[in-house]
C-alpha cells in the first residue's frame, strides 16, 4: 500500500475476523472494538501579511475497547490508543498494532475486573452501585458513509492555501497602524472512519473539513481589541475559497471574512469599555452570541455523562439532573417561546450519520417550549438514565475514548423579525457576537463576554461599547426570555474541549436573535 | 514505548540521509515517542457507575524534519510522520517537506550554539515509573476508590437515603523521550521524563459538600503512597465542608489558595509572559517589559529541572539546554518564555520598542530561548507539534512571606478561596480581567480565623490580575504543588490575601 486510506478498506475486510480470532483465544474477553481512521490534512498560515507556515500530514490510528468479564459476573474494561502512521501502509504491520493494541486492552481489562472484585468483596454492599457495564448493549449497525466536496484536500497545493491566507493576512495589514497584529490560517482534511465490534456492527464514515481562522489585535490610543473566530464547513477548499451559501451557516470567502473582524477589531478598539449599569436591564443577544450561549448552558448541561457525575472532576455536572429521582426532565426552566435541539443530520459542522459506539444519530429536542425534555447520550449513560441511546457518543481522534459530545445545537427559530425586537425595547442592549465564557460549575449561572455591545434608546441602536459581558442565573435567564427571532444562524465552533486528557471537537451552535433580561459586566 | 537508543539510532540514521541532499542548506530531525496512560475514576452512590470509567493509554511516535533550501535562507518547509521510524519514511517526509516549502521572512534558521553539549545521564534514566504495569495503575485506582468508600461510611453518619457521594478524578502517568539534532549541532541531544499526577474530587451531595485532594511525583512508591490517601483526604475535606454559608455578594477580603493562584497564573499570567505574546501585541503586560507589575515581594521564574518538580526537562524540544527564566524579579517583568524563532521574531520586530515598552531599555533583553517544547494533550512532548514557548514547573515565591495563620490575621473577616473553577481571561489577554467560581476547599473567615465552611459554587469572582498580584495584603511564605486541569506545565506557588475583590451571587438552580 501506498495510500494511506487503503488501510480502512484493508480492515474493513481483516478487522472482523481478526476480532473473532481475539475474543476466541482470550478467555473472559466478552466484547471487543475496533475504532480506526485515516486522515490527510494541510495546513498553511500567514501572519502580519506574510508566510509563516504550511504543512502537509497524514495520520492513522488505532482505538480499541475490550470488556473482560470474570468471576460472578464482575466485568472491567481497558482501552488502548495508539497513532500507528505509516505502520498501517504495511498490512502485516497494522494487524500486528491492531493484535497488540487489543492485547493490551484485554490486560487492562482483566486488571480492572480482579480489582473491581477485590474492592467489592473489601466493601461488602458498600460499592453496590458498580453495576453499570452490564446494562449495555452493542451496536451491530452495519453501514457506508461518504463525504461531500469538491476539492479534494489531497489535490490542493500549499501555494493556493498560503496564497488564500496571505491574500486576507495583506489585505488586513493594509488596514493600517490601528492593526497591531494579526494571523489567518487555513485548513483542510480528509478523515475516513472505521468502527467494527465483535458484536456484528461495521461502520464506515467518511468526512470533509475546511476552516478558515483569524485572529486580529487592534489599538487605538489607550484602547485595544483582540478577536478571534472561525468559519467551518463539511466541505472541501471551495468554502474557504469562493464563501459558502447556505442559509443556516453561510460563510464570506477567507479573506473578506478576515477582513471583515478586522474592521470589526479597529471599531471597537476606538469605542469605549462597557460601563454596566447596577441593575438587571433589557438584552437582545445576537445569533452568534447565542450560539455561545447555546453551547455552554443548553449543550454542555445537556451531555449525559456529565448530568450523571463522570465529569465532576474536571468539566462539572450539570444543573439539568441533580439525580435520577430528581431532575428537570419534563419540567419548565424556561419560557414558553424557547425551543433547542441537538441535530447531527444538518449540514453543520457538527454533521454525522453514525457516533463512534456505532449508534444513529437523531435530532434530540432539549428544549420544548421552555420545558427540558432530554440528554445528548451514549450507550453506558443511555442505560444509566434507562432510554435509548441517541447516538451522541464522540471522539475527537480514534486513539480517544468516545465522551459524550454535541452535534449541532442551537436555539430553534420564532417568528419575530429581529428588528423588531430592537425596534420594541424602550432602553436596553444588544449584545453580539461571542467572545469567552466562564461557567459555573454545573452551568446554572454564567459570565459570556461579547465583541460588541450597543445601547437602545427607544427602539434605536446608541453607542458602541467593547468589553461587555452577559452575566445571569441560567434559568432566570431563559425564563425571562419574551421575544424569539426568525434568524437563525448556525456557526463553527472548531475547539471544544472535554476530557482527561483534553480532547477537542469541531462542532456547530447557533440560534435566532433574543431578548431576556440581565447583568452586564464591564472591565475589572 | 522505544528505548532512547532506538530513537538516537533513527535520528543519526536521518540526519545521514538529509546530509546528502545537496539542494539543503539546513535541517533538523525531533523524534519522539510519549505514552500517557490513564486511569478515570467515577463511584457514583446513587448512579449506576464501573468505578474505573476509563483504562487507556495514548501511544505516539514519530518524527518530524525541518528542511532549509540552498536557494534562499528563509525558505524553509516542515513534515511529520507517526510510527515508523525508518529510512523510506525519512524520504516520504523529506518529499512532504518540500511539499509545503515557504519564503518566511522572519525564519531565523536553527540555534547553533552550543555545537556540542556535555549531557549526563538523566535521573529519569533510573525512574522505576518507565516500567510501572497496568496492574500496578489499576490497583493503586481501585485503592483510592476503596479508601474513599470506607471513610465516607466510618466518618459520617449517613443517615440519608441518597447521600448524592460523588468520587471522580485519574491517576495519570505521563513519559515521553526525545532525540534531535539539527545541521549545526556535532552530537545528538535527548531527553526523558516520567511522572504521575493524581486528582480526585468528592462531592457528598446531601451535604453541599465538596473536597479535593492531588498527588504528583517522579517514583512508584509515591504512586503507591498516594493512591489511597488521595480517596481519604478527599472525603474527610468535603466532610469537613458540609453545610456552608452563602455569604452575599459584595467587596471582600480574601486569601486565594495555591490552587487558586495557580489556576489565574495559568490562564491569565503565563500566556501573557512570552515573547509571541508580545510580539502579537496581547500580552497583558504590553509595554511593560522592565516595569513593576506584581508587588516587590513577589518573584516568578520558570525552572525546568527543578529538584522541587517531579516532572523535570534538560533539554529543549530545539535542542538547547532547558534554561531557568526568571519571569518576574522583585515585582519586575525581567524575563519571558520564548522560543529561537519567537525570540528572533520580537528583537528584529520594527515596533519592539512600543511593544516592550520605555523600561526595557534599561534591561536590553536577549529573551534566551529556554522553553521551546513540542507539546501534546497532557505534558508529553509530541512528534507532530511546532515548538512553542511553554513553562514546565512555574515557581512563585515570596520576600517576606509569612505563615497562614498571620494570612488569615492580615484578612481578618473575610473568605478563604482553596478552589476556582472555569477561569478565564473574559475581556482577552491584554485586558487582564479574569472571572471565575469559587468551586470547593473554602471558608468564611472570622476574627482572623477559618470560622465556616463556604458552599460550593456559590460566588463569581470578577477581578484583574494587576489588582491580585499588585498589592497583596500578605504573601504566603510557602510554596506549595498545585494542579491545574489541561495545563501541561506544574505550579509551585504561595497563598495570597488580597482586598477588596468583587464577588457576586451564583443562584442556586431548582436541582440542588
Amino acid at each position: 500500500m501506498t495510500d494511506i486510506f487503503e488501510a480502512v478498506d484493508f480492515l474493513r475486510e481483516a478487522a472482523e475476523p481478526a476480532l473473532r480470532r481475539f475474543i476466541r483465544g482470550h478467555r473472559g474477553a466478552s466484547y471487543a472494538e475496533v475504532r480506526f481512521e485515516s486522515m490527510f490534512g494541510r495546513v498553511a498560515v500567514a501572519h502580519d501579511g506574510e508566510p509563516r507556515d504550511s504543512n502537509e500530514s497524514e495520520a492513522a490510528a488505532l482505538g480499541i475497547t475490550v470488556h473482560h468479564s470474570g468471576a460472578g459476573g464482575i466485568t472491567g474494561h481497558g482501552q488502548t490508543g495508539a497513532e500507528i502512521g505509516r505502520l498501517a501502509l504495511s498490512h502485516n504491520k497494522l494487524l500486528a498494532s491492531l493484535n497488540t493494541a487489543l492485547g493490551d486492552a484485554f490486560e487492562r481489562a482483566r486488571a480492572n475486573a480482579r480489582e473491581k472484585a477485590r474492592v467489592t468483596k473489601l466493601l461488602g454492599g458498600g460499592a453496590r452501585e458498580l453495576s453499570l457495564s452490564g446494562l449495555i448493549e452493542p451496536s451491530n449497525v452495519r453501514d457506508e458513509v461518504e463525504a461531500i466536496f469538491v476539492r479534494d484536500p489531497r489535490t490542493l497545493t500549499s501555494g493556493e492555501m498560503m496564497n488564500l491566507c496571505r491574500e486576507g493576512s495583506t489585505a488586513v495589514s493594509a488596514l493600517g497602524s490601528e492593526i497591531a497584529y494579526n494571523a489567518v490560517a487555513a485548513t483542510t482534511e480528509l478523515r475516513h472512519e472505521l468502527f467494527v465490534n465483535s458484536a456484528g456492527a461495521l461502520i464506515s464514515q467518511r468526512f470533509a473539513f475546511a476552516q478558515g481562522d483569524c485572529y486580529v489585535v487592534a489599538q487605538s490610543g489607550s484602547g485595544h481589541q483582540e478577536i478571534y473566530d472561525t468559519i467551518g464547513q463539511q466541505r472541501g477548499f471551495e468554502a474557504l475559497n469562493e464563501g459558502w451559501r447556505d442559509e443556516l451557516m453561510p460563510n464570506p470567502p477567507l479573506p473578506r471574512f478576515a477582513l471583515e473582524l478586522a474592521d470589526e477589531a479597529r471599531q471597537l478598539a476606538r469605542a469605549p469599555v462597557l460601563q454596566p449599569p447596577d441593575r438587571e436591564v433589557v438584552v437582545v443577544t445576537d445569533p452568534h452570541f447565542n450560539a455561545l450561549v447555546a453551547h455552554e448552558i443548553v449543550g454542555h448541561p445537556s451531555e449525559a455523562d456529565r448530568a450523571l457525575k463522570m465529569e465532576a472532576a474536571y468539566a462539572g455536572r450539570s444543573w439539568l439532573l441533580h439525580s435520577l429521582e430528581q431532575n428537570q426532565i419534563g419540567r419548565p426552566i424556561g419560557s414558553p417561546l424557547l425551543w433547542a435541539c441537538s441535530d447531527p443530520g444538518l449540514n453543520g459542522y457538527g454533521h454525522y450519520r453514525y457516533d463512534h459506539e456505532g449508534t444513529p444519530g437523531r435530532r434530540i429536542v432539549h428544549l420544548e417550549g421552555g420545558v427540558f425534555r432530554g440528554f445528548l447520550n451514549s450507550r453506558a449513560t443511555a442505560a444509566a438514565l434507562g432510554v435509548e441511546p441517541n447516538g451522541s457518543a464522540r471522539a475527537s481522534e480514534a486513539w480517544h475514548v468516545p465522551l459524550v459530545r454535541m452535534s449541532n445545537t442551537f436555539f430553534m427559530p420564532g417568528e419575530t423579525d429581529p428588528q423588531q425586537i430592537i425596534s420594541d425595547v424602550e432602553h436596553g442592549y444588544y449584545v453580539c457576537g461571542n467572545s469567552i465564557p466562564s461557567i459555573a460549575e454545573s452551568r446554572e449561572n454564567f459570565r459570556i463576554s461579547a465583541r460588541r455591545v450597543y445601547e437602545i434608546e427607544h427602539g434605536q441602536l446608541g453607542r458602541l461599547f467593547r468589553s461587555g459581558s452577559v452575566m445571569a442565573d441560567s434559568k432566570r435567564f431563559f425564563t425571562l426570555v419574551d421575544a424569539v427571532g426568525n434568524d437563525l444562524r448556525l456557526i463553527a465552533i472548531p475547539n471544544c474541549g472535554k476530557g482527561q486528557p483534553m480532547q477537542v471537537k469541531r462542532m456547530s451552535n447557533g440560534g435566532p436573535t433574543l431578548r431576556s433580561r440581565a447583568r452586564l459586566g464591564g472591565s475589572s | 514505548m522505544r528505548t532512547l537508543n532506538e530513537l538516537k539510532r533513527f535520528v543519526k540514521e536521518a540526519a545521514g540521509l538529509l546530509a546528502r541532499e545537496k539542494d539543503l542548506a539546513a535541517y533538523e530531525v525531533y523524534c519522539s515517542t510519549g505514552e500517557h496512560k490513564v486511569v478515570r475514576l467515577n463511584y457514583t452512590s446513587d448512579i449506576p457507575s464501573r468505578g474505573i470509567e476509563e483504562f487507556k493509554s495514548l501511544d505516539a511516535d514519530g518524527f518530524a524534519l525541518r528542511i532549509v533550501t540552498r536557494r534562499d535562507p528563509h525558505e524553509t518547509g516542515s513534515a511529520s510522520i507517526a510510527g515508523d521510524l525508518s529510512a523510506a519514511s525519512v524520504r516520504e517526509a523529506l518529499t512532504r517537506a518540500r511539499h509545503s516549502l515557504i519564503i518566511d521572512p522572519h525564519f531565523p534558521g536553527f540555534p547553533t550554539d552550543p555545537r556540542r553539549l556535555d549531557q549526563a545521564a538523566s535521573a529519569v534514566e533510573h525512574s522505576d515509573l518507565l516500567r510501572v504495569k497496568d496492574t500496578v495503575l489499576a490497583t493503586a485506582a481501585w485503592d483510592t476508590i476503596a479508601a474513599a468508600i470506607t471513610t465516607l461510611y466510618q466518618q459520617a453518619p449517613l443517615k440519608l437515603a441518597h447521600p448524592g457521594f460523588v468520587l471522580g478524578g485519574d491517576l495519570s502517568l505521563i513519559r515521553d523521550r526525545i532525540a534531535l539534532i539539527n545541521s549545526a549541532f556535532e552530537d545528538i541531544r535527548s531527553d526523558e521524563s516520567a511522572h504521575f499526577i493524581s486528582s480526585v474530587t468528592v462531592l457528598v451531595e446531601g451535604f453541599d459538600a465538596k473536597g479535593t485532594a492531588t498527588g504528583i511525583g517522579g517514583s512508584l512508591a509515591e504512586l503507591q503512597n498516594t493512591a489511597a490517601r488521595l480517596g481519604r483526604d478527599a472525603v474527610a475535606r468535603a466532610l469537613e465542608l458540609r453545610h456552608g454559608e452563602h455569604p452575599d455578594a459584595g467587596q471582600y477580603r480574601v486569601v486565594l489558595g495555591p490552587q487558586p493562584v495557580a489556576e489565574i497564573l495559568n490562564y491569565v499570567v503565563m500566556p501573557s509572559l512570552t515573547t509571541r505574546a508580545f510580539q502579537a501585541a496581547s500580552s497583558a503586560y504590553q509595554g511593560r517589559f522592565g516595569a513593576e507589575v506584581m508587588d516587590p515581594r513577589l518573584s516568578l521564574i520558570d525552572e525546568p529541572d527543578s529538584r522541587q518538580s517531579p516532572l523535570r526537562r534538560r533539554i529543549t524540544c530545539e535542542g538547547l539546554p532547558s534554561g531557568k527564566t526568571e519571569l518576574i524579579r522583585g515585582g519586575r517583568l525581567v524575563g519571558l518564555l520564548s522560543t529561537f524563532y519567537d525570540s528572533h521574531r520580537l528583537v528584529t520586530d520594527e515596533r519592539r520598542e512600543e511593544k516592550l515598552g520605555p523600561s526595557a531599555v534599561e534591561f536590553k533583553p536577549e529573551f534566551a530561548p529556554g522553553s521551546a517544547y513540542r507539546l501534546g494533550e497532557g505534558a508529553s512532548r509530541r512528534f507532530d507539534s511546532h515548538p512553542g514557548a511553554n513553562a514546565t514547573s512555574v515557581i512563585m515565591r515570596a520576600h517576606e512571606g509569612v505563615d497562614q495563620k498571620d494570612l488569615l490575621a492580615s484578612v481578618r473577616e473575610g473568605i478563604y478561596i482553596g478552589r476556582v473553577w472555569y477561569t478565564y481571561p473574559i475581556n482577552g489577554q491584554r485586558a487582564g480581567d479574569v472571572t471565575c467560581t469559587i468551586s470547593g476547599d473554602s471558608y468564611v473567615i472570622r476574627d482572623g480565623k477559618l470560622a465556616a465552611p463556604l458552599a460550593p459554587n456559590c460566588l463569581r469572582i470578577n477581578a484583574n490580575i494587576e489588582h491580585i498580584f499588585a498589592h497583596p495584603l500578605s504573601i504566603g511564605r510557602k510554596s506549595e504543588p498545585a494542579i491545574v486541569w489541561g495545563a501541561p506545565e506544574l505550579y509551585f506557588v504561595p497563598a495570597l490575601a488580597v482586598a477588596d475583590l468583587r464577588l457576586s451571587p451564583v443562584g442556586a438552580s431548582e436541582s440542588d
